[in-house]
Parts: C-alpha cells; structure tokens; sequence
C-alpha cells in the first residue's frame, strides 16, 4: 500500500520546517501528499540498487580558489534589508526563555 | 515611428541607429503600453520607470555622441521578480519578500548592463518559482494574452506574457523543470532554458539549485541567442558556472544546420497529448524535413520515471533553500513582541502566514523525502533514478544530435483549472522535466507565428533538447524554422 502521512506526522514535520499550519490547511496537505506519495509508487518497480546516485547537476570538479584577498561586494548594504535596527546594531527577538 | 509591436531586438537596434527613434522615446512608449494592457494581463509586480528612463538616456547621448553601441543598447527588457536589480524589489511573488529591495545585482544583471539594456520593471512568477500557471504568486495571476481566461503558464508567466503582449522586446525567467519553456509555449514566444553552468545564478533567488538556471523569453530565436550570448559565461560568484566556448550562436551556417540528425522519442509522442499539439509538432517535423534534416526515431526508456523523481529531489532542495525565509534574515516577523515571544514563535509563525500553499507543500514534502527512515525509499532512489535518466539521453546522443518534442501535453489551461490540484499542475511538465535532470539545453518555439494563428487559435510550441553546451544547434535551427 502506497505510504501517508498521519495527522501526527504531519504536525512532526511542520515542526521540524518551523511552519504553523491551521487544521484547514492540515487536511487538504493530507490529502495532497497522499496523491502525491501514491504517484511516487511507480518508482518502487524500478531496480536502482547498482545505479550510482546522481548527487548535483554539477559535472564540474571542486577546486579551491587563491587565498588572496577580496573585495567584500555587498556587507553593509545587504544588512539594509534587515526588519529592524538600532543604534548600529541590527534586532532581533530575545532567543532565550526567561 | 513604426508599430513596436513588431519590433525585436535587432529592428529596434537598426531604428535606433538610423535615429528613426531614440532609446528614451521606445521606453517612454512601452510604459504607455502597460499602463494600458497591463490592467488585463497582469504581467508586472513592479514598474522601475524612473531608473528605467534614466538608462535610456544613457544610450541617446553615446548615440549623440556617435559612440559605438552594441546590438542590446536601449532595448527594454521584462525581468522575473526572482532576479535581483540593485534598488528595485525581488518579492519572488511571496508575501514574505514584500518589502525587500534587491542591494546588489544579479550575475546576469550585471552582465546586461554592461550592454546598456533597460530594464522596465519585474514580473510575475509562481511563488519562488514553484508552479506551471502563475497562480501560485502571492499577488495576482497573469493572464494569457491569446485568451485572457486561460494562464499564462508558469512558473516564468510574468515574463512570457509581457513578450508576447508587447510590454518588453524580451525578458528573461528561470526554467527549474520548465518555468522559461512552458510558459513561453503557451503565450506564442521564444523561451530557453540554457545547459546547466553555462549561466550565472548569483543573485537569483534560489529554489532547487541543482536544476535552477536563468534564461531568455524574446520574440525570436535569433533575439533569444542574442540575449543568451550576453548572459553566458563564468561568473566567480556561482561556483557551478563555466565559460564555454560558444560558436555561432547568432549566425548560423544552414550547411552545419543540415548535418544534425533529429532524434524522435517515443516516450514524447504519447496517445495523451492534446490532437491539436500532436498535429502541430508533425507539420514542423515534415518542415524542417524540407529542409534537408534527417531524422530518427529513438527511445528515452525512463522517461515516465523522471516526473517522480523530480518531485523528490525537488522538495528536498526546496526545503533547505526556504529555510532562511523566517522573519529574521528575511521577511516582517509574524506575531506579537510582548515578553515571552519566543524565537521559535516568531519562525512558526511568519513562516506559517506568509508562505503560499505552493511552498509550505514543498518544504513539507521536502522535509519528509530527507528525513530518517524515508531518505533511502525516497531520496536517494530519486538521485539513482536521476542517474538511469541522464543514461538515457547519454545513450540517445550517441546516435542523434538533437531531439524534438511537444513542450507541453496541451495548449494554456484555462484558469482555476488545476488550481487545487498539485498531482495535475506537477504533471503539465512532463516533457519539460527529464531533460533537466541530466542538465541539458533545451528551446521552445512557436509552431507559428503570433501573426499566423486563427482567430481563437492557441498558441502551441515544440522542444528542440540539445547537448550540453551545444546551444547554438538548437537556437541554429530554430533560426534556420522561423525563415521557412
């Protein structure tokens, strides 16, 4: 039988992806994945275990670039997009619980 | 001045150069058209007018100046709200990037201003690129100028839709499984999706990195090799990127072009594609026949697999490139400040208001193929499966040099119609995605011009899939299609 994914599951997940869902939404995601999962199926038929996986799509080969120094292209202004500054300093929610 | 709706980039090159017009007044005209058409088609998310006057300018007074200027100079241009301008927004159609404004330019920017091009504005785009008719942007759905109650395609529909209503001379998208190609299919234009590396992607926003490329949308293929020529090459800030050594991408010898054999898969020519598209692709395969091509039939054996595995890899990648959209580095954090708002609040709650249906599906799915105990099942069968289709075309181009398919199933759907159902929208792009996935290059091409359809005719495009870096046979004969 093709795999779903439970209520319980679900809320795991959104977890994990720090997204709030409202139980509207859970359902029709349900329902959705389940579709979705049941088209994947197919691939079960399909005898991979001597194929290499294909990991990039990428045929190039790494390399290190020159230890030299660069010109920094956009420090500064990309911080102009941050919500919310103050004094210089850029703010954020407190992280720790009191 | 003559009716622009007939220019393209090399018309509005001569007309600038004989002073039949200026940069500034061609601009000036375009915004004029927009204000007008735009109400119906919905193509813009932003209009960048006063930047956008100032650019042509530049380009009147070095043709004042008798300055040598190059072919692109002046040309106004249409840019997916994916790509970064500095100063104009990137929303990527999400409520999340509403209110950023781009602070550095794209790679491919860049380049094309250095060219001197216009840039009018940004388009509309399925939210972060993920969809196949613009109706998953926050913001509106662009509306396909052959027939207003039909989509545009997607997910680069904003840019295809402009072209073919004449609110650019050309754009660029980014095709990820057929986002440049399906969309200009459907509107009656040029898109192509270039081999993988072989475009910068520094400043576009990312959604599935090992397939996300940027590309042309023009009104002709020579227009589209033009533009390609101008955004190809390394770019230090995108490692995947490469210089090759492209010939003749804009010059084409019909001496070269005879010489390329036609691979035909079976795969592509299925009973489920739409009559009035199967008879379309026959008549240009009997027209390029006149043209002295051979061709050949040949088999794609895992091409029913790829759809699948695509829609496993894809999430996967899409989950960890979304993951910075938390209200923090990027977006307006959701929720209340009082005490006890915690971090974790803050991302629930932002990323749960302000991601579109589209995406949280993705990053969902995404999360589960890579988590323990599905990663095998489903990722990693997916990565293999990648590697028995990229075999596939490996295999086919050892006999052909080049092969032609249907873009898409059908014509443009009409609007709402598969709205609600992600299976359906998934599978529009079933001759699109294969290719991807071994990194290919691939071009849509009307089957006829915009000029030539019937009244009530839909736009149909066939796909021309090349090797990789070997763009200049498939924009060649393309080039080589539009004279016949």
């Amino acid at each position: 039988m093709a795999q779903t994914i439970s209520k319980e599951e679900l809320h795991h997940l959104a977890e994990l992806a720090r997204i709030k869902l409202d139980p509207k939404e859970e359902d029709k995601l349900i329902k959705d994945l389940a579709n979705i999962l049941a088209h994947f199926e197919e691939l079960r038929a399909l005898d991979t275990k001597t194929v290499p996986p294909m990991t990039g799509g990428t045929d190039l080969r790494n390399v290190f670039r020159d230890d030299t120094e660069r010109e920094n292209t956009n420090q500064g202004e990309g911080t102009l997009a941050f919500p919310e500054s103050e004094n210089g300093s850029l703010k954020v929610p407190r992280v720790f619980e009191e | 001045m003559e009716s622009f709706h007939d220019l393209t980039i090399k018309k509005f090159h001569d007309g600038l150069l004989a002073k039949k017009f200026s940069a500034l007044e061609i601009t000036q005209a375009y915004f004029a058209r927009i204000k007008e058409k735009d109400k119906e088609i919905d193509a813009y998310l932003s209009l960048a007018e006063s930047s956008a006057s100032r650019e042509a300018e530049a380009v009147d007074v070095a043709v004042a100046k008798n300055e040598e200027i190059g072919v692109l100079a002046g040309v106004p241009l249409a840019i997916k709200d994916n790509i970064l301008i500095k100063s104009l927004p990137a929303t990527a159609a999400s409520k999340i990037l509403e209110h950023y404004t781009a602070a550095y330019d794209a790679g491919v920017i860049k380049n094309l201003k250095r060219e001197k091009m216009v840039f009018l504005g940004k388009t509309n785009l399925d939210e972060f690129a993920m969809g196949a008719s613009t109706e998953n942007s926050a913001f509106k759905t662009t509306k396909n100028p052959h027939d207003t109650t039909r989509v545009a395609g997607g997910s680069s529909g904003g840019s295809a839709a402009a072209v073919a209503a004449h609110m650019a001379i050309a754009a660029l998208g980014s095709d990820t499984g057929g986002s440049i190609r399906q969309p200009a299919s459907f509107c009656g234009v040029v898109g192509l999706n270039p081999t993988y590396g072989a475009v910068s992607r520094s400043g576009v926003i990312a959604m599935a990195s090992s397939l996300d490329q940027v590309g042309p949308i023009a009104k002709t293929v020579e227009d589209a090799a033009l533009l390609f020529k101008a955004i190809a090459g390394k770019d230090p800030l995108d490692a995947t990127s490469t210089d090759a050594d492209y010939k003749n991408l804009t010059t084409p010898r019909l001496e070269d072009i005879k010489q390329l054999t036609v691979g035909l898969p079976d795969e592509y020519f299925i009973p489920g594609t739409d009559q009035a598209v199967a008879k379309e692709v026959e008549v240009v395969i009997e027209k390029l026949k006149s043209l002295g091509m051979k061709f050949k039939k040949i088999s794609l054996p895992h091409t029913k697999y790829a759809l699948s595995a695509y829609y496993i890899f894809v999430p996967a990648e899409v989950s960890s490139n979304l993951a910075r959209f938390d209200g923090i580095r990027y977006g307006v954090p959701a929720g209340s400040k009082r005490n006890g708002t915690t971090l974790s609040d803050i991302y629930l709650q932002t990323k749960g208001q302000q991601f579109g249906a589209e995406s949280k599906r993705r990053i969902i799915l995404g999360t589960f193929v890579l988590s323990s105990g599905y990663y095998d099942a489903y990722y990693e069968k997916a990565q293999r499966v990648r590697t028995l289709v990229k075999r596939d075309f490996d295999e086919a181009f050892r006999d052909v040099d080049v092969l032609l398919t249907p873009v898409a199933p059908t014509p443009a759907f009409k609007i709402g119609e598969k709205a609600d159902d992600p299976l359906a929208m998934y599978l529009c792009d079933i001759f699109t995605i294969p290719l991807k996935l071994a990194g290919l290059p691939a071009i849509s091409i009307p089957t006829k011009s915009a000029a030539s359809l019937a009244h009530g005719e839909l736009p149909i495009g066939f796909q021309l899939i090349g090797k990789k870096w070997h763009e200049a046979d498939i924009l060649g004969i393309g080039q080589f299609y539009e004279k016949i």
